[in-house]
């Protein structure tokens, strides 16, 4: 017996040594897993692919970038129009190439680890060892979870030396990269968790996964689907993002919620956040979905297109903090007849999108969890549904 | 709580079949008891809701005292139990793997350090460690799946079928260390389809068929019945002097072994002889003055019961050990 079975009086004890237990059976399950999941070449010959495709995927953007610097280069030297390479559009271009993929890469990952957590246990006939313990469900499935989610994010903080390359060409922040991995990391949480659940749902491994992965591409594509269809029929002309005055605000545009979960969007607001101009096609998606202007206030009247098509004037300001500012060598040509009276601020407000992406996947993680826990064993449900009866009850005994 | 294992009119039921029908089972604590019967007769489903794996649908069971659906983590806590089929992990080592068990428990690491020596040393596979578990053979993997179940000295023991797929020599083996364990006090309860084999091993036994009891108690009780030859059931008409006559009249004749009294005048004769001292013992009861009402030979004595378990028994396993034996 051991001390926990000794009943305690003081409910606060209670709950302080409920917690010691579900800890200590997420140590076990953890350190179980952990040992399965290190031990071999298996675990470290999918770090070292995905390290290598990776570092192919920045070398082609590299070399993408530089080809079309070489293209518009001058024969007296220096850059022609449009500017495409700057060092710093090369970190930016690296930075959101790198985010996009790795996005890509946690979404196919992380449910594979997770996609067999519980189906496995019960195909190998472990399961039912492990029910017959005092271990907690929910320690058993957090268990699996952090497990598998401790190699995903290994996998993460493997890529964190290569995407340091973006600080070589400059234009993206640490702050920007310390966004890109939250971002990873809660995805990786909500993934892994809908894997999860779907494997403690789903008897047979291979239906779980490919429930799992149908899920997954659902988020990843259907919702965009969903949302820009949602947005073509509501009857919001401009596709270019919210201009302020037009009256296009955020009225009768479809939930951003239905968005929350795609990553993908998410990924979106952070290279946004990147932009120099805040005029690309990020930053319009980004504000078609959020609401939010495109622009500063003082910059009423010019839509996102007009924007993308040319370049506009742009007032050296300080920044204001939490706001994107335009980075002043990079586009100076004037246009337009008014000449610009106040400091102005350019593109949305940063964090306009994903931290709210961020938070569901989180909460998604831990509602699947729960849920996930409560699928392990019929004696193990905090709620015991009345089991429908197909036949009528026969008289025994 | 003398009683290790009680239950009392436990029933399950999947989706309209009765797995178990009111099963009572009562098991003292340190007694071998062995629970037989076929093939489906419904002892794997008992096992995991003592287990606290399945709810019974009706009935209650409690192990130790604690009610399996009442207090689950309690029953948790005292049983160590050894499914019937079982699977190990991959990548895991043989000391890896009872580690795990013991910190399912909450064991402290000092703990469990000597445990997993002791243990290996009690189920004999100290030399094999650091061994994965994937690569033992079938019997050691049985004898760490018994030792996983004993990682938190548990007084009972729920084991389903230890002993299927283990040559003679590694049975014998087992049957020792499940004695070694009883002198430790434990109490076991172990289930099998074939009543010899339980019959040395075993203080007392139940043997169920389609979700029922159909006997209960010591194995020497039961041997007895089982010797005694046929039972033959007879309804003595009249009030209750003249059936305790009759019962009396029956028990005092030679060839009757037993009397058992049931309602209504029913009784139930362990006999033995032949027909022809049946047809005299109705003769010499009839001439004594007692009224029979119906005499006959139940088709339900135990020793028929039992030859048609272990026949069924014989058929089940043709048709259904080869694709399980494959699957392996």
């Amino acid at each position: 017996m051991t001390a926990l079975a000794i009943p305690v009086r003081n409910p606060l004890r209670r709950v302080g040594a409920g917690l010691g237990w579900l800890a200590t059976g997420m140590i076990a399950v953890g350190t179980k897993e952990l040992r399965g999941r290190m031990r071999g070449r298996r675990a470290f010959a999918v770090l070292t692919f995905y390290l290598v495709l990776l570092s192919v995927f920045a070398w082609g953007i590299f070399e993408f970038q530089r080809n079309a610097a070489a293209m518009y280069a001058t024969p007296w030297g220096g850059i022609g129009f449009p500017s495409v390479a700057l060092s710093a559009q090369i970190g930016q271009s690296l930075f959101s190439g790198l985010l996009v993929i790795e996005t890509l890469l946690v979404a196919v990952l992380a449910p594979a680890f997770t996609s067999g957590a519980i189906s496995l246990e019960r195909e190998k006939q472990t399961l039912d060892l492990l029910v017959a313990t005092p271990l907690s469900s929910f320690a058993l499935v957090a268990g699996k979870l952090i497990s598998a989610l401790a190699y995903v994010f290994l996998l993460i903080l493997a890529s964190v030396p290569l995407a340091a390359i973006v600080f070589l060409f400059g234009g993206v922040g640490p702050e920007d990269l310390v966004r890109g991995y939250l971002l990873l990391f809660a995805v990786a949480i909500g993934f892994g968790a809908i894997g999860l659940f779907v494997s403690a749902l789903v008897r047979r491994t291979q239906v779980a996964t490919v429930l799992t992965y149908l899920t997954v591409l659902a988020l990843s594509i259907g919702t965009a689907v969903v949302w820009f269809f949602l947005y073509a029929t509501s009857g919001i002309s401009q596709v270019g993002g919210v201009v302020p005055g037009s009256g296009n605000t955020s009225a009768g545009r479809p939930a951003q919620q239905i968005l929350w979960l795609n990553p993908f969007i998410a990924d979106l607001d952070l290279i946004c956040g990147t932009s120099s101009s805040g005029y690309d096609v990020a930053c319009s998606i980004i504000s078609a979905v959020t609401g939010k202007p495109y622009f500063g206030t003082t910059f009423g009247g010019v839509s996102g297109f007009d924007a993308a098509g040319g370049a506009v004037a742009i007032g050296v300001a300080p920044c204001p903090p939490n706001a994107r500012c335009a980075a002043p060598a990079v586009l100076a040509d004037v246009v337009g007849p008014e000449p610009i009276q106040q400091p102005t601020v350019t593109g949305l407000p940063r964090d306009a999108f994903w931290p709210q992406s961020a938070a569901a996947f989180i909460a998604t993680a831990l509602l699947l969890t729960f849920l996930s826990a409560q699928l392990v064993a019929p004696t193990r449900r905090l709620v015991r549904l009345p089991r429908r009866r197909r036949h009528a009850p026969e008289a025994s005994t | 709580m003398s009683l290790a294992v009680r239950t009392e009119g436990l029933v399950k039921r999947y989706d309209g079949t009765l797995a178990v029908a009111g099963v009572d089972l009562e098991v003292a604590a340190g007694e071998i008891h062995g629970l037989v019967g076929p093939n489906g007769a419904g002892k794997t489903t008992t096992l995991k809701m003592l287990a606290t794996l399945l709810l019974p649908t009706a009935g209650r069971a409690e192990v130790a005292g604690a009610d399996v659906v009442r207090e689950p983590d309690a029953v948790r806590r005292v049983i160590g139990y050894m499914p019937d089929s079982f699977g190990v992990y991959d990548d895991m080592k043989v000391w890896e793997y009872l580690d795990f068990f013991a910190r399912c428990y909450g064991l402290p690491p000092a703990r469990r350090r000597q445990m997993i020596g002791d243990l290996l040393e009690l189920v004999d596979l100290a030399d094999k460690r650091e061994a994965p578990v994937q690569a033992l053979s079938r019997g050691m993997q049985q004898r760490l799946c018994l030792a996983h179940t004993l990682v938190h000295d548990p007084s009972v023991l729920l084991l389903d079928e230890p002993a299927s797929g283990l040559d003679p020599r590694a049975r014998v083996e087992l049957r020792e260390l499940l004695r070694e364990l009883r002198a430790l006090g434990k109490t076991i309860l172990i289930s099998s389809h074939i009543l010899p084999e339980l019959e040395e091993l075993c203080t007392s036994v139940t043997i169920i068929d389609r979700g029922r009891v159909l006997a209960s108690g010591r194995v020497a009780d039961i041997e007895a019945r089982l010797r005694a030859g046929a039972v033959l059931r007879t309804r003595v008409l009249g009030d209750e002097p003249a059936i305790a006559a009759a019962a009396a009249f029956f028990t005092a004749d030679p060839t009757v072994v037993a009397v058992e009294r049931h309602d209504d005048g029913w009784l139930e004769l362990a006999f033995r002889g032949d027909d022809a001292e049946s047809a005299a013992l109705l003769a010499r009861a009839v001439g004594s003055g007692h009224s029979i009402a119906t005499y006959a030979r139940a088709a339900s004595d135990l020793e028929e019961l039992f030859l048609q378990v272990t026949a069924r028994e014989a058929a089940g396993d043709d048709a259904g050990q080869t694709p399980t034996e494959g699957a392996r």
